[in-house]
This record gives structure tokens, sequence and C-alpha cells, in this order.
């Protein structure tokens, strides 16, 4: 019946074929009707509306999963970036945060002015800026010009209710393996919350930089998922999605997200220009007395000691030039920046256990932590 | 009262009530789709994935790569008539001598290899096929989708009348993401006595096009995306909707870093599509794909360099110049706007919207020609026939793209006309009319064995088998022996002209001869005994589809494709067009156009 151009005065030669054989005016009736929608889908559609994501037949949403993730489909994005190096996934997703064309993302290497496109859910792909990154969050927003966008902006902002419990039911909005294309739906995995973990845990440092809690879940994650959304099934937001938690030791791949709830100050300060609530530092932090060797250009330094200060912790521990410490208590250190970062959780005055190596030999020693002499 | 309101609504709410309730529900769906889910193996190899029934009489639904290809040093193996039917022959003919004994086995052979030889060269050895009440069948391999990786088996049953549990195809298309999916399968061979693993998620994406991949290229072009955890040995199993209808045969899955495992990103070939190729698959062919012969590229708006809405869309980027969309006028950088109705938003859709047809099925492009000077042309409506993809994984067509035996199809024909629901009309004359380009309608009217043919000049009129008359104006003269022969064809199968209940019954002797495409739905194709290669056409639910008929007048070979008011009429394989269908009805007819004398 679609898309047909028939002539009226065909269908009415058919009116009155059909007619002689019956009689029936009934007939008559139903056909001048289907005459009337045949001119109606005739006319051919002259606007070219790009506004909405293309849907072949789908029915109307009716769960609630469904009803949840059909409103939030049009706040995720697409994020292509810059490629080169077989090992940098050129792809990934992010978050819509505001009418001003804000999107929230987990920053990487790829993420370079002039090369980083954002594909909107209506298939419009728009250049991007960066604007600064956090690296303690390991997130950074992005900007487009809402003036190009034709369609319109659907925001996702943290509600008042951004907490969440283990074994609660969860849906991950993401464009894993870069699945979907312009308009095309971003992946949707379902799955519960398994816990919440700390970032203590060891994984591939380059990933990830947040070194807060996080949301463990086995709604799977997968490459370009992350800088997605995760969303409780009423359609809270929850959490970004992370990269892949990986640990070469143990063989196994954790799917995760930072909490909502430690995103907000930095949304909050960039989006909405409110200067950050300048955190008080609890305290001074520790101070070892190792000064460490970090080789130029190289990633992730093992932690060598290079020089010990005099009448520090560590001269008072024994420890020498080209010593490399391995542990800080039950946590094991494998660079120069995780022991920084562990020794910044730690206060002065604490009694901390340090296992350090000097050539093929293990040492451990006990010793009070100090704090940093001003200069 | 207040309180009595309070509890209704803590009632409705309870959450272990809703879950209870709905863990009921998939329970009660599981159990009742479970039946139908096997594990497909092959007799003398290892390793093995899954298939679903979905007909009573045995058909089973796997991937291509689960069958993998025709087995080289396959042969018929003929038997010899039993020692039961020798007895009464011999019975019968007591002073037969041995040749006359050797004759008779011969000509039982010739009979058997008639009815049971598959129509081409190329055959598989049976697989084994497992289902869950613990009992292995045997498992003709009848059809091939290279294509879209799919085949379709037939078992073989250990009594008499033997049917199977069995899930219908759903609706593909009304599948929306996040909604609530299982997989059924046998993933790793886990399961020894066949009892299929039910695995749980929710549609992760739908008309997802994944390009060929693995070592036989087989390509998705339309498919559902699941996070319902689909593993190896899940391959070819279905995947259900919450009604337990297969929407899907699970046969691919991305993997990341982590091995050939699963990481929430299953991929099944949607039902819809398969529901295209069913068709020739039930009628033992080897599929083909349809396409283009193009490739397009979406353009996105660059912004700040032009203005959104210009040079944004879908535009043709390469283009073999003998293909069918060349032929029919569309040309390189031309913007494509529809397909079928369906309007182009990106290049994969189009890639989606094409993959899932099969070769030969007529389509509508629009599209808008690119001009010299960098703008576009008015809209242009083009039909074309697509033409059969090379997949790689295809084998020489033509004689060896049938594997099926005449036994075989017969049966599919069986299941399929078992299947058909149209509802009972009331009895009486039929009455259809095509209207042609110039706008007169050729009517016909059937009665019983009666046919009126009108075409505007003469009126050709059969009285019963083998009499009749033409009228021309007021002359009335005999048919020709061709007039004769092309009512006696139109009569044979144009289902048009048919009851349900009549369509039954001539249908009895027909054959499933493959699928064919009308007017953006799928339908089957039976062809039926005698002269004329007539083919009746009709729609799964057996609503008429169209015929085919080699035409004694126009000396041509003739295809109506019919829905609702939509007629194409192909000659010789080249599209007439302007032709439409008037309605069908029901009614008495006038005894005087049977007359010779009004």
């Amino acid at each position: 019946m679609r898309n047909r151009s028939l002539p009226l005065q065909t269908l009415a030669t058919a009116v009155a074929t059909v007619a002689v054989l019956t009689g029936a005016s009934t007939v008559l009736f139903s056909l001048a009707i289907a005459a009337m929608f045949a001119l109606t889908f005739a006319v051919p559609a002259a606007s070219q509306d790009f506004g909405k994501a293309y849907s072949f037949a789908e029915r109307a949403p009716g769960s609630q999963v469904e009803r949840t993730i059909d409103t939030l489909l049009p706040s995720i994005v697409k994020i292509h970036g810059a490629s080169g190096l077989a090992t940098i996934s050129a792809f990934a997703s992010g978050i819509l945060v505001s009418k001003d064309g804000h999107i929230l993302t987990v920053d990487q290497i790829m993420l370079q002015p002039e090369r980083t496109r954002v594909v909107l859910y209506d298939g419009s792909v728009h250049v991007a800026t960066l604007l600064p990154a956090d690296d303690r969050l390991g997130v950074r927003l992005l900007k487009i010009d809402p003036q190009q966008v034709t369609g319109e902006l659907r925001p996702l902002w943290p509600g008042a209710d951004t907490s969440f419990r283990t074994g609660q039911f969860v849906v991950s909005l993401g464009n894993c393996f870069r699945l979907a294309e312009f308009s095309e739906k971003v992946s949707a995995t379902f799955g519960v919350v398994v816990g919440r973990a700390n970032t203590a845990l060891r994984y591939r440092m380059t990933d990830v930089k947040y070194d807060g809690d996080i949301i463990l879940t086995d709604a799977c994650n997968n490459p370009g998922h992350f800088g997605g959304g995760l969303f409780a099934l009423d359609g809270r937001w929850l959490g970004l999605n992370l990269k892949l938690i990986d640990s070469k030791e143990t063989n196994t791949m954790l799917s995760a997200a930072i909490p909502l709830t430690d995103l907000l100050p930095y949304l909050e300060e960039h989006v909405r220009g409110k200067p950050r609530s300048a955190a008080a530092p609890k305290g001074d932090p520790a101070w070892l007395g190792a000064v460490l060797f970090e080789q130029a250009g190289r990633q992730s330094p093992p932690a060598y000691v290079e020089r010990v200060l005099p009448d520090s912790p560590a001269a008072k521990l024994g420890l020498r030039n080209d010593d490399l410490i391995v542990r800080l208590d039950d946590f094991s250190i494998r660079t120069c920046r995780e022991l920084r970062e562990m020794l910044g959780k730690f206060r002065p005055g604490q009694q901390v256990k340090v296992t350090w190596k000097r050539g093929t030999e293990v040492m451990t020693g006990e010793v009070e932590l100090g704090k940093e002499p001003s200069r | 009262m207040i309180i009595a309101l309070t509890l209704a609504a803590t009632a409705w709410q309870d959450p272990l009530a809703t879950t209870q309730a709905s863990e009921a529900r998939r329970v009660a769906v599981v159990a009742r789709c479970a039946p139908a889910v096997c594990s497909v193996m092959a007799m003398d190899a290892p390793g093995g994935g899954s298939g679903v029934i979905i007909d009573p009489a045995g058909f089973v639904l796997t991937n291509y790569h689960v069958v993998g290809e025709p087995d080289k040093d396959w042969k018929l193996l003929v038997p010899a008539p039993g020692a039961a039917e020798l007895a009464t022959w011999k019975q019968k003919n007591p002073n037969a001598g041995e040749a006359e004994e050797r004759a008779f086995a011969e000509a039982w052979q010739t009979a058997w290899r008639t009815e049971h030889a598959p129509a081409g060269t190329r055959q598989y050895k049976n697989k084994k096929v497992g289902l869950p009440d613990g009992q292995l069948y045997e498992g003709v391999v009848l059809g091939i989708d290279p294509g879209s990786d799919l085949a379709v088996l037939r078992l073989l049953p250990k009594r008499e009348g033997q049917t199977w549990p069995a899930c219908p195809l759903g609706d593909s298309d009304a599948l929306l993401v996040g909604e609530t999916v299982f997989a059924m399968g046998n993933p790793f061979l886990l399961a020894t006595d066949f009892t299929p693993t039910v695995t749980f998620g929710i549609v992760s994406g739908t008309h997802r096009y994944q390009e060929g991949g693995g070592n036989r290229m087989l390509v998705y072009p339309d498919c559902i995306q699941v996070d319902a955890p689909v593993n190896p040995g899940n391959s070819g199993g279905p995947l259900f909707n919450e009604a337990g209808e297969v929407v899907g045969i699970n046969g691919r899955i991305s993997i990341g870093d982590r091995g050939r495992v699963n990481v929430g990103v299953g991929f099944a070939i949607a039902s819809n599509q398969i529901a295209n190729f069913l068709g020739d698959l039930l009628a033992g062919r080897h599929t083909e794909h349809g396409t283009l012969d193009m490739s397009a590229w979406f353009m996105g708006s660059r912004n700040g360099n032009e203005p959104v809405q210009q040079r944004r869309g879908v535009f043709v980027q390469q283009l073999f110049k003998d293909s069918v969309a060349a032929l029919a006028g569309i040309g390189l950088g031309d913007e494509i706007l529809r397909f079928d109705g369906t309007e182009v938003r990106s290049a994969n859709q189009l890639a989606t919207l094409v993959g899932v047809l099969p070769a030969g099925a007529w389509v509508t492009v629009w599209h808008r020609p690119a001009l010299a000077d960098g703008g576009f042309g008015d809209e242009r409506r083009v039909t074309l026939r697509l033409s059969a993809l090379d997949t790689g994984s295809s084998f020489d067509t033509g004689e060896d793209a049938w594997l099926a035996s005449r036994a075989d199809r017969r049966l599919a024909t069986a299941g399929l006309l078992a299947r058909w629901t149209v509802a009972d009309e009331p009895a009486g004359a039929v009455a259809w009319s095509a209207i042609n380009p110039k706008e007169v309608p050729h009517r016909a009217v059937a009665d019983g064995e009666r046919l009126l043919l009108d075409r505007g000049d003469v009126v050709l009129v059969r009285e019963g088998a083998g009499r009749g008359f033409a009228r021309e104006g007021d002359r009335v003269r005999e048919l020709t022996a061709d007039e004769a022969e092309r009512l006696r064809r139109e009569w044979t199968c144009n289902p048009m002209l048919w009851q349900p209940a009549v369509a039954r019954t001539r249908l009895r002797d027909a054959l499933l001869v493959g699928g064919v495409h009308v007017h953006g739905a799928p339908a089957y194709r039976f062809a039926l005994p005698g002269e004329g290669d007539c083919e009746a056409w009709f729609f799964a639910d057996g609503s008429p589809a169209g015929c085919a008929f080699r035409d004694p007048l126009r000396k041509a070979r003739v295809e109506r494709h019919v829905r609702s008011d939509q007629l194409r009429f192909v000659v010789d394989g080249k599209l007439e067009p302007g032709w439409s269908a008037g309605k069908r009805t029901i009614g008495t007819a006038d005894e005087a156009w049977f007359r010779r004398q009004p």
C-alpha cells in the first residue's frame, strides 16, 4: 500500500469492475478509502528529517527496562579519536551532560585536539574541543557547538539519588566494539552490581587513573563501551563506565564504573562554573625520604631508590642506593607513581612495613613515617 | 477502605511477588521451548552445534557453519526392494523368471531414485541430531544459506507419522533494545543427554550489520545483538523472546582479548531475515543473497564548514558498470533516499536492507542523480531485480543448487500447508482483476471448473476441462489451441482465483520449489503438475502471493507478484511497469458470462 502512486482513475476502474461482480456498495466504500490512503502515501517525503534515529518496524517500548533504555539512548554519544597505534582503540562512548554540548567521557590518549569527533544519536558528526581533564578521576569533558546541532540535545545530569546497592539490577550503555555507526543505537547490556571495590587493586596504570572506590558490575564492558553510563532500571544515573580492568596475574577482567558522586564536583566546576570547594588536606602527606630513580621517557619506572636523604625514615630503615621498593604494608608497589600514591594514603607518624629488594635478596623493615622537612 | 487500597497497592508493588511471577513465566516459557532445542553433530567428527525444530514435521534450523560444506565422498546408496515387497510381487507373478525379477527390482530402484535421490550432484552425509528427550536422530541436510550462515535439516522419523515439538518463528523487527531474550543450545557440548543450556539476557542492539568474518566469511547482514551468554557450541541454537518464539539463530560472538568465549556480545540472525530464505531452504536449495553491486557511503555534517543539512546523506561510492543498479540508472555520487519505502539513514542500514533479501527479489529504490555542477537532480524511482552476491562460500549453482529429494520437498509442502491460518470464506465464484498500464482491467472469474478471462477486447471462457469459446464484441468463436491452453494454465495455477479449501486440494500434488520475495514479504513457490511450468505462490499464512507459468499466447514466461493492490507483472524476467491489482471478491457468478448465446 505504501508509496504507491496510482492515478485515481485506475482505481475508479477497479472499483467499477468489482462492483459489477458483487453489487456490494460496502466494497465500493472500502476501496474508496484505499484510494485515499494510496494518495496520502504517494506524496514523496520532501523534508530530509535526520532528527531521529531510524527504526525499521519497532514497537513502542513496553517493559521498564525497554522504557529506560529508550529514554536514555539519546544522551549517549559515540566518540572517535586519533588513531595510529594498534594498541590504542580510537573509539569510545560519552554522555551528554548539558544543553551547551558538554560531553563527559573517560580521559585517554586518543582524545586529541582537532582529532576528536562526537557522533550524536541522530547521526550528526561534530568536532569536539577538549576541556581540562581531571587527572585524579581520569575523566575529561568534551564540548561540541550546540548551534550545529539540528535535533534536540537531551543531556543527563546526576540526580539527587546516585546511590547503589550490591545486587541491584543495572543497565550499561555504550558503543562496544564500535558496533553502532552514526544514528544506529549504541549497545545495552544488563547485569547486577557485584560490589564496591577500591582501586588499590592492581591493573594497567595507563588505563585508569581513578583512585577511589569503583562500582563492580557483571554488565559486560567491552572495548568502546567505556565513557558510557551505568544506570539503575528506573533510569537513575549511577556511574561512568571505566575501561575493562584487567589483571595479568589472575587472568581476570572486571567491568567497572566510577560512582557518580565522585564526578559531581568536576562536572559542577566545568559545566556549571561552580568553583570546587577547596577540600582541605587531611594533614600533611607521609614522607619516606627516599629519592626515586625516575628514568626519563619511561612510562612506569619501577621504584628504584636513587638517593636516601639523611635522617629520613628511609635512612632509619637502612635503605640504600639501587634498592627496589616492592611493598608497603600489604600493597605491592610496581612503579614510582604507585609508591607516591600509596604514601599519600598514609599520614606522618604511622608505622609502615616496607619490603625492598637488594640484588637478589628481599629485605623487610618497619619504620615510622615522617613529615617532609620544610625547605 | 483506605486500608484495603493500601494493601492492594502493596501487593501490586511487592517486589518479591513481581519477581516470583516473572520467574514463573520464564520457567514456563523455557519448559515449553526446551523440547524443540537440539544438538547437531557430524556422524564421524568431534564438535558440534545447536539447532531448533521450527516445524512439527521435523525441520530443524541451524547454522551453515555447523553443517559445514557438502561431503565430497558422498554416494547415494539405493536400497533393494524389501523382502515383503518382493514376496508380494512373486505371489502376483508366480511364473516369473530371474530376468523378470531383476527387471522388477530395477524398476523399483528407478522409482525410488526419482523420489528419494537429491536433484543436485552434491550432498551431505546425514548429521546426528540429539533431542532433549535423550534420543539421537539422523538429520538430512536439506537447504543451505552460506550467505548468511543458515542451514535447514530434516529429522528422520523413528516411527511412522512421527511429529516433534516445534517453536514458531517470531517477528524480529518487533524486538526492542532492552527486551528480555533467552538463548538456548548446547555450549561446549556440556549436556551429554542433550538437555539444552539456557542463558538469559537483553537485546543489546538491533539491525546490526556484521561483515564477513571467520574462515568462511559469513556475512550477518541484519543481526540481533544480545548480552545473553553465547559460547562455542551455541552456534545454530535459537534465541527466544519472552513469548517463546524463535526471533533469531545465535551464530556469532564478538570476542575481545578473552579468547573464543563470551564477552557479552553475541549476534543472532534475525528471524525475519530467515523467513526471507525459508522457502528456498525448505525446498532443498542452496540459496543466494541479493546485491545491488554497489557500495554506499554516509556523509555526516562537517561542522563549521557547510550548512548542516547540505550534503548529508547516503551517497553511492562504488558501482559496477554492469550492476543492476547502474543498468537501472543509478550513478556514482547519487544520493540514495529510500529503499523499498524505508528511509535510508546510513550506509550500514542500506547494506542491512539489501543483505536480508534473496537474489532475484524486486526492489524499489528512490534516488537523486548527482549532477555535473555538484548539485542533485530530481528524485527518481527505479524498480530493479537484485543480482546474486558472490559470498565466496557458494559452490556452483544450477544443478548443484539442489540438495533435497522429491520426498523431502513433498514433506516440506505438507508442513507448510498445515501451518496455513487463512479464515474460511463463503463458497462462491471468485473474481479478481489486474489493471494494465493503459488502465484497462483484465478481469478473471472462476466458478468451479469454469473460468472467464476478460481482457477488454477478447473474452475467453472455459466451460469445463477441454471446452470453451471466445467472444470478440458480439462474435462468438471456438478457442484456438493456445487460448485453450492459456485458460487451463490460468485455472491451474492462479491462486487469486482459489478459495482456501480449494487451494489445499489443488496443492495436494504440488511440490515446493523455493521462495520468492513478493512486495517486501516472503512467499513460497509451489510447482503444479502438468505442462507449462505452472507455479502458485502463497505467503506463509496461506494468502495468495501470485503465480508463474509459460503463457502460450505471449510465448513467454510470465510472473505475477501480488500483494493487496500491488501487482508486478514480469515477462521473461523483465518488468512490465504500470500494472496494479484490483480487489479479490467472492460472490455469485452471472450465468450469462458462461453461455455461448447471451
